[in-house]
């Protein structure tokens, strides 16, 4: 078959929605895609996401506009996202809705059939489009359906069971391609790219327990940390006020249950206590998820009122009619019965924080081009658009907005870009050999470790010390925690010296990136001295936390004169430490004011 | 392209319903004269020989061995394309759906046997006529009464079971109420059609 | 006190040509466990009953909440989710198998490579001129959206082929997931337009002709989509297809 060698050929590693709609927009552009995915595309974690897409559609009669969107992103994000590339995210949420409307997501529609909207966190309209609750999993569904039609034309090459390991880079330090290796067979290949874009999403995994699925492990991130890539605010981790607790997992309890008239409270003195609404009066429930996941942790620890004295609130739709809730969030009341055995239409839920999204990850320009050159990142794993804090159904929307400026700029570097000298065959070859040489180390270590107890002790260092409140002891602690962690990793032993699937020595190759990410993060974390969305640090003096003349503790205020500025963390080959700058960005449309849920927005 | 499978699936399960469906009332029928005596069967038997010859052959050929050689073979065919697995899945229409297939088989076999020796080897070859005291006669054997009585059930339950299976194949029943009623009626026809069997059997034996 | 332990038998193969076998674990009991946590707890510490250290089992699992479809698996002989098969609610010694009508690849791990195939025969997708923007998109009765909505929640988990009779090595029949979801294409007002290429792609070898009425898709699915429904939807549609292939041309 006579092939075209003129086409251009991007290398999408990940297939949720930011990597599929990279990959139709790289085809429509007339590239070739090689799609590399963990599972097959349609079980990407994008699936998971529940409660919507925000996106300003304006047709509930609240006037609401794209500067309204615009402002609330920004706000929410306690003003550390860069505001034109958020600017231009808003401004295109609206057609992508459509976009998706037209390639069959079946949002939920009003009686008329138009999209129907729903109130979510850290909003005042109702500007969230939504498909159930289930609306990744429809988005996700719609856009695999187009990629594999692509797929039949011949213009992508699904790669699935393949696991990323590295980026090829040529003399110049220009990525040229990637190393990958096939989970079911171990086959370890390289491949040749114009550019390589990565959509691998967040590093949940990290945390051991969280709303993730067991694919986010944020190992791919941290594999091209360790070559060159540049973290930008890793430190910004989304804890999730309502999740099911679970040993295995936390699940997800969408903030569309609070959006569609859920209230959390807990006991107090023998009443139901509606704290959310008494301490933020002007958004009540529907504050943003940092403000609710520290006021839940804020009752439970340090006031003791969780239900039985566990840490647990109670999420409570009870009083809302069941065939509503069956219509508009039937999905995942199904799943809290199944899982935990109650009907939450009857009993309210009992839920508490998990963490659950990474503002930060890989810094990349507007046009989501890393600091490599031919390397791009899209979606959860860039640092672009939520700053501090995501309001929910944002990450939808910078998911598929993302990959529609991915794309198209993947072809762009690919026709018009510099990118330096061909790879030869040997150079290539060189390259796979070194991993090769590395996973046959890895399949024979013999130590006394084992790989998934060490990634749950690291999930209870992160969990301690670098979660909804943090302060600097910690996250010292954590830090010196977490290198042992990676000493010990060296003794690892493995059971499985199998040549077919052997997950065992993937997990431990993983394992090590995930460490070197969270060390990453707590590093990050120590550095940045303030309080800013979902970083909040307790105030310390002469090494004691401070509390106030009523007992409660005293939080770092935001300094924007310091630390109004990204964070960018960069890898030490030497100390294999991260190192912590800070870098401007682009907040000259809105003017930074504080961020107070307590009272009605002013602007 | 020709959707040759799709026709041939579609024209199997008319054949067997409309068809052979046919065949099985006119045995039942015919064979239900028994209750009333040997004169009554016999004068069934014997009104069907008004038929000419020539037609008469020409719809045993084209109204029953055609179709149910057809009927048999791709039913063949399509049985063997099945893994049963009615022991973890012990759901009513599953259960049916393995019935279906067993009874494929036996019929098979019985009607090679019924066909062969009733109506090839006995009418055919010796040209002796198929009475009542015949069937009778035949019939003082247990083992060949059992055989026939299951294989007359086979036969019911095979049309009767059908007849859902058809209307879902023809989109007729969509809903699953629509699917339940006509399974419970079509169930019922089943024990009806078997009672008559059965009592038309017995009587020989009386 | 002795600790409460629930008891899995685990048919394994070590590679895709290799003979199954089985092996016994103990996992120790928690609330609310699942058989995922408990495959995550034999990751822990591989040791049989017998005290043998062996591999960790082998599955294959993503989100843990019912939506990936991933952790599909024959427990206790039928085909569900292996997340939210709580272990309180199930008989044990619990028995976990790979669903064999796929090819397996190694214990419980299987390649459902046909499901997706089978999605390209029968054309799922919108046929979309781009993705940029046209116009607004047509405005969608809210009732269809809902059967629609139910539809596309199917997760090519692969419950519905594994028990299925007439899906396995032995024919060549699709399965009830991929030709459902032929129908979720059909009802919106711009796939419809591709309606008879869908329905002819059916009438093909092994497509809904290979349907033998068993029902066991309705009974398995995790996600309670009226598999059974649409299947005869699908049949009436393809029959007035077919009069209309002889009759109009």
């Amino acid at each position: 078959m006579a092939k075209d060698m003129t086409k251009k050929k991007i290398i999408i590693v990940g297939g949720g929605i930011s990597g599929l709609l990279a990959a139709i927009k790289v085809c429509e552009l007339g590239g070739e895609v090689l799609l590399f995915s963990y599972c097959p595309v349609k079980r990407s974690h994008s699936l998971c996401a529940q409660g919507g897409i925000n996106a300003c559609m304006d047709t509930k009669g609240e006037h609401d506009s794209v500067y309204e969107h615009f402002d609330d992103t920004v706000y929410g994000g306690d003003f550390l996202a860069d505001q034109i590339a958020v600017k231009g995210m808003v401004e295109a949420a609206p057609k992508l809705i459509k976009m998706f409307d037209r390639m069959g997501v079946p949002f939920t529609r009003t009686p008329e059939g138009v999209l129907d909207l729903r109130n979510f966190g850290g909003q005042k309209n109702k500007r969230t489009c939504f498909a159930g609750s289930t609306t990744g999993q429809q988005i996700l569904y719609a856009l695999d359906e187009q990629v594999r039609r692509w797929e039949v034309k011949g213009s992508v090459k699904k790669y699935e069971f393949w696991e990323f390991i590295k980026i090829v880079k040529n003399k110049e330090g220009i990525c040229r391609g990637i190393i990958a290796q096939s989970m079911n067979t171990m086959k370890i290949e390289a491949f040749r790219a114009d550019t390589v874009i990565l959509a691998t999403g967040g590093p949940g995994q990290v945390f051991g327990r969280c709303t993730a699925s067991t694919i986010c492990n944020g190992s791919a991130v941290s594999a091209v940390y360790q070559q060159g890539a540049e973290i930008a605010n890793p430190e910004f981790i989304q804890i999730h006020p309502t999740a099911i607790p679970g040993s295995d997992k936390n699940r997800l309890m969408s903030e569309a249950c609070r959006g569609e008239g859920g209230r959390v409270w807990v006991y107090k003195d023998g009443k139901p206590w509606y704290f959310l609404e008494e301490m933020y009066p002007a958004y009540g429930n529907l504050v943003p998820r940092d403000i609710a996941s520290r006021a839940i942790y804020k009752v439970c620890v340090h006031m003791g009122l969780g239900i039985n004295g566990e840490n647990r609130v109670y999420l409570d739709l009870s009083h809302i009619p069941a065939d509503y809730l069956e219509r508009k969030l039937g999905g995942i009341l199904e799943m809290y019965s199944e899982f935990v055995g109650k009907d939450p239409r009857k009993v309210p839920m009992e839920i508490f924080p998990s963490v659950h999204y990474s503002m930060g990850g890989i810094w990349v320009d507007r046009k989501h081009n890393t600091n490599i050159p031919g390397l791009m990142a899209s979606g959860e794993c860039d640092y672009q658009y939520h700053g501090a804090n995501r309001l929910g159904a944002n990450s939808l929307l910078s998911a598929a907005y993302s990959g529609t400026i991915s794309g198209p700029e993947a072809m762009n570097w690919a026709k018009n870009g510099n990118k330096g000298s061909e790879i030869s065959d040997a150079e290539l070859e060189a390259a796979r050999a070194e991993v090769q040489e590395e996973y046959d180390r890895i399949v024979n270590m013999s130590g006394e470790e084992n790989a998934h107890k060490l990634h749950h002790e690291m999930g209870d260092i992160m969990y301690k010390y670098v979660a909804i409140e943090r302060d600097n002891n910690g996250l010292d602690q954590g830090l010196i925690e977490l290198k042992k962690l990676l000493k010990r990793w060296d003794n690892i032993g493995l059971t499985d010296h199998s040549k077919t699937a052997n997950q065992e020595a993937m997990f431990v190759r993983q394992l090590r990136n995930m460490i070197l990410y969270a060390m990453a993060i707590t590093k990050s974390a120590r550095m940045r001295d303030e309080s800013r969305g979902a970083h909040a640090k307790i105030k310390l003096e002469n090494g004691q936390q401070v509390h106030d003349a009523d007992g409660e503790l005293v939080f770092m205020p935001r300094d924007d004169k310091n630390f109004m500025f990204t964070s960018i963390v960069n890898y030490d080959p030497k100390t294999e430490e991260p190192v912590v700058t800070y870098r401007e960005f682009d907040h000259s449309l809105i003017k930074p004011r504080p961020r107070s849920y307590a009272v009605a927005k002013k602007e | 392209m020709f959707h040759t499978t799709f026709y041939i699936r579609r024209l199997h399960s008319i054949c067997g319903l409309a068809v052979l469906g046919m065949v099985l009332f006119e045995h039942i029928f015919t064979n239900s004269m028994a209750i009333f005596g040997p004169a009554a069967l016999n004068g069934a038997l014997e009104m069907m020989e008004l038929i000419p010859k020539p037609i008469f052959l020409g719809l045993e050929l084209g109204g029953i061995a055609i179709p149910l050689l057809f009927h048999a073979i791709y039913g063949v065919y399509i049985a063997l394309q099945a893994n049963n697995n009615a022991s973890n899945y012990g759901y009513c229409r599953n259960r049916n759906f393995t019935l279906q297939r067993w009874t494929a088989w036996y019929l098979v076999i019985f009607l090679i046997w019924h066909v062969g020796y009733l109506r090839l080897y006995t009418k055919g070859i010796t040209g002796t006529p198929i009475s009542y005291e015949l069937l009778q006669n035949y019939f003082q054997n247990p083992v060949v009464v059992v055989l026939y009585v299951l294989g007359m059930f086979a036969a019911i339950f095979h049309f009767c079971n059908g007849i859902t299976t058809f209307c879902m194949t023809w989109g007729i029943t969509k809903g699953p109420r629509s699917q339940n009623v006509v399974s419970v009626l079509s169930m019922g026809l089943c024990a009806i059609l078997c009672l008559i069997t059965l009592t038309f059997m017995g009587s020989y034996l009386i | 006190m002795a600790e409460k332990k629930v008891r899995f038998v685990i048919e394994r193969q070590d590679s895709p040509e290799s003979q199954p076998y089985t092996q016994e674990f103990d996992v120790d009991y928690r609330p609310g466990l699942n058989v995922v946590a408990a495959l995550m707890e034999i990751q822990k510490n591989p040791v049989t009953v017998d005290g043998k250290k062996v591999a960790p089992v082998v599955w294959e699992c993503n989100c843990l909440e019912k939506v990936c479809g991933a952790c599909m698996m024959v427990i206790n002989g039928r085909a569900r989710q292996a997340c939210c098969a709580l272990v309180d609610e199930i008989e044990q010694p619990i028995h976990l198998a790979p669903a064999r009508t796929f090819p397996v690849i190694r214990d419980l791990l299987i390649d459902r490579t046909r499901m997706f195939e089978a999605l390209k025969k029968i054309q799922g997708w919108v046929e979309l001129d781009g993705s940029w923007d046209v116009k607004d998109a047509p405005i969608q009765n809210p009732y269809t959206a809902q059967t629609a909505y139910e539809i596309s929640h199917c997760m090519t988990c692969g419950c519905c082929l594994e028990a299925c009779p007439n899906v396995g090595p032995q024919s060549d029949f699709i399965g009830p997931a991929p030709t459902v979801q032929a129908y979720l294409f059909n009802l919106h007002p711009l796939g419809k337009f591709d309606k008879p290429k869908r329905l002819n792609a059916l009438m093909e070898k092994g497509g809904i002709t290979s349907c033998g009425n068993s029902q066991n898709c309705v009974e398995v699915c995790p996600k309670f989509i009226k598999l059974t429904t649409y299947l005869a939807q699908l049949n009436r549609d393809v029959n007035i297809q077919a009069l209309k292939n002889i009759f109009n041309n």
